[in-house]
């Protein structure tokens, strides 16, 4: 490819104790670009998802996004660069108003009358309109996580790490997940989904990269990732390779 | 008129704010009647009245610290009283050298303001940016006073004098360590003729506390409502999330723990030149566990509640305090009562249930949700 990626990183590998969750894991995204990271449990998804929003550093390997090396930058820095997060469960704030939650990112760039209106805004792209004086707690599941990608969209990011964004969702909740990761993508956000819901992959048709004991398994497109022996033994379970390590990291 | 209203309403919407409970006009009515009728108060108390009074009001501030760091910043520390005594320390040692040189205390309240807030900034910085959490932070807490109370009552030999001052071991700074120099009582003015000095038993000592609580609730709220006190509250919320959402975690968790040191420490400089001594007992686990009960047993997420609950409590415990020990059972069940049935907070709890009767009555609509 000739343009230079917007995110890339190179070697990347993460020890806990006894344990390799990620190792020498390459993967690169060009901007405006969508992908699924798929694996089986204990794969390293959430290491790596981790690795890339900035909350763990790497032992070795790199990570460059929008041209700069951000391997050792803190997160909330990364986060003004253009990486935007959403975590895997619970991602709002439960206790808070839906307008607290939406302030927070809201607020960096807005001030005063204009974070209420930007506020406003996103509710209603998001479906949300005339929730701003709940409690996040006590919306919907699917809204809360309509929410939380709202949250993560706030900010502008070039890119978004979405942590199983349809987990705990119906299939009509999760359209409208797929809908809405489009309509963004369309817009020119890059995004990475971390996925254990492989109808969710199927709905969003986008490139899968497999993840298999913290290393870069197989990418493709999802048809020739079906196709591929290796992963059908590993999804079937079938593998005699060696006993699966543990991991600390909880995935679901 | 309308005018004056606008001017209401932008003062008021800088201290009113979601993150505060008691928002209502009946509620600031509340508000300004307590403040009136604590500024009569001197006219009305015997000066020993007024003497306790004053003590129990300037427990305040290390309250209100507690208040901003566990209740709205989520970080609970067992050590806050450290602050406080440091605070007084740090005051009543330069305030013993200085007094007869320069006639006045502010290079005393300064260092007594600053000293606690170094040393907050340097165990906040390595706890935060160690990423520190949650129960470890209030242990460390707990070790760092115990280890200057034990450290402190090992000073009572001839050695242990800083200029003029001496340490006194578990006698402390003041009339009881044998040597006769006592820390002054805050000297403050501009010239000798402005000069005023605040004993304790004094009105000004009362009116200085009175004006300095009134001021920090005031800006406390503002600061609360402000963006800052937003973020801080989504950290105590879930920092990991509030740190991807663009957030210095650990430097705002530094900043307002340093900010709680400097309101303990303003309880300490008031306690000495209140009485015009201190021992290391505020450093031990008494002094440190009491504050915690009082923010916990008010409603630790209101300042209002905290300030409330601090002074009836301050109060309540003096007055069963001489009735004997079996005062302090009484107490306990007080506090164990309270805790259970409103465990958000006995002040916060019946503020919220009157708030309630009055919006029934369709007093103060504007307030929204809890007026108190």
């Amino acid at each position: 490819m000739g343009a230079e990626p917007l995110i890339a990183t190179r070697g990347l590998s993460k020890r806990f104790g006894g344990v390799q969750a990620v190792s020498e894991a390459d993967l690169s995204l060009g901007a405006g670009q969508l992908r699924c990271i798929i694996g089986p449990n204990g794969a390293g998804k959430s290491t790596l998802f981790k690795l890339l929003l900035g909350s763990l550093r790497p032992d070795i390997g790199t990570i460059h996004f929008d041209g700069r090396d951000v391997t050792r930058l803190e997160a909330h820095r990364r986060a003004h660069l253009g990486i935007g997060v959403k975590f895997q469960n619970f991602a709002v704030y439960a206790e808070l108003t839906v307008r607290h939650n939406l302030f927070l990112p809201l607020s960096h760039q807005h001030r005063g009358r204009a974070v209420e209106r930007e506020i406003d805004d996103l509710l209603a792209r998001l479906n949300l309109a005339g929730t701003a004086e709940k409690i996040a707690g006590s919306l919907a599941h699917g809204q809360k996580q309509w929410l939380a990608i709202g949250m993560a969209l706030a900010m502008k990011p070039k890119l978004l790490l979405l942590d199983e964004p349809t987990a705990g969702m119906g299939p009509e909740e999760t359209e409208a997940t797929v809908r809405l990761i489009r309509t963004v993508n369309a817009e020119g956000v890059a995004a990475i989904v971390v996925e254990h819901d492989m109808a969710f992959v199927r709905q969003l048709g986008a490139p899968v990269t497999v993840l298999h004991y913290g290393r870069v398994f197989a990418e493709g497109t999802l048809a020739e990732i079906e196709r591929h022996e290796e992963v059908r033994r590993i999804y079937l379970g079938a593998t005699k390779l060696e006993r699966p390590p543990r991991f600390k990291n909880r995935q679901t | 008129m309308i005018r004056t209203n606008a001017l209401l309403d932008r003062l008021l919407g800088r201290i009113n704010g979601p993150l505060e409970p008691g928002r209502s006009p009946p509620f600031w009515l509340l508000v300004v009647a307590a403040v009136v009728v604590l500024a009569l108060l001197p006219t009305f108390l015997s000066r020993y009245e007024l003497l306790n009074f004053s003590n129990f009001l300037s427990n305040v501030f290390l309250a209100l610290g507690l208040c901003l760091i566990w209740g709205f910043g989520g970080i609970l520390s067992l050590g806050q009283s450290a602050f406080l005594g440091l605070g007084g320390y740090a005051y009543g040692i330069v305030g013993i050298n200085l007094i007869e040189i320069h006639g006045n205390t502010w290079l005393a309240l300064l260092a007594g303001l600053g000293f606690p807030v170094i040393v907050a900034a340097a165990l906040g910085w390595m706890m935060f940016y160690a990423r520190l959490k949650g129960v470890y932070v209030a242990i460390l807490m707990l070790v760092v006073t115990l280890l200057i109370e034990t450290f402190l009552n090992q000073t009572a030999g001839q050695g242990w004098f800083i200029g003029n001052a001496h340490l006194g071991g578990n006698n402390g700074l003041g009339r009881f360590s044998g040597v006769i120099r006592e820390p002054p009582s805050l000297t403050l003015g501009f010239g000798a003729e402005t000069m005023v000095v605040f004993k304790g038993k004094t009105q000004a000592f009362y009116y200085l506390v009175l004006g300095l609580g009134v001021l920090c609730y005031l800006g406390l709220r503002a600061f609360v409502n402000s963006r800052i006190g937003h973020v801080l509250v989504a950290i105590r919320e879930d920092p990991d999330r509030t740190e991807a959402l663009g957030y210095d975690v650990r430097a705002l968790q530094l900043s307002v723990f340093c900010l709680s040191a400097l309101l303990a420490s303003m309880s300490g400089i008031l306690y000495v030149s209140w009485g015009n001594f201190i021992t290391p007992n505020v450093f031990g686990v008494f002094y440190n566990i009491l504050p915690v009960i009082w923010v916990a047993v008010a409603g630790r997420k209101s300042l209002t509640a905290t300030i409330v609950g601090t002074v009836f409590l301050v109060w309540l415990s003096q007055k069963l305090a001489i009735q004997g020990d079996i005062a302090f059972v009484v107490l306990g069940f007080i506090l164990l009562a309270g805790m259970m049935l409103l465990p958000e907070g006995v002040v916060t709890g019946l503020g919220e249930r009157i708030g309630r009767v009055f919006d029934r009555l369709g007093i103060g609509r504007h307030g929204a949700r809890h007026g108190r």
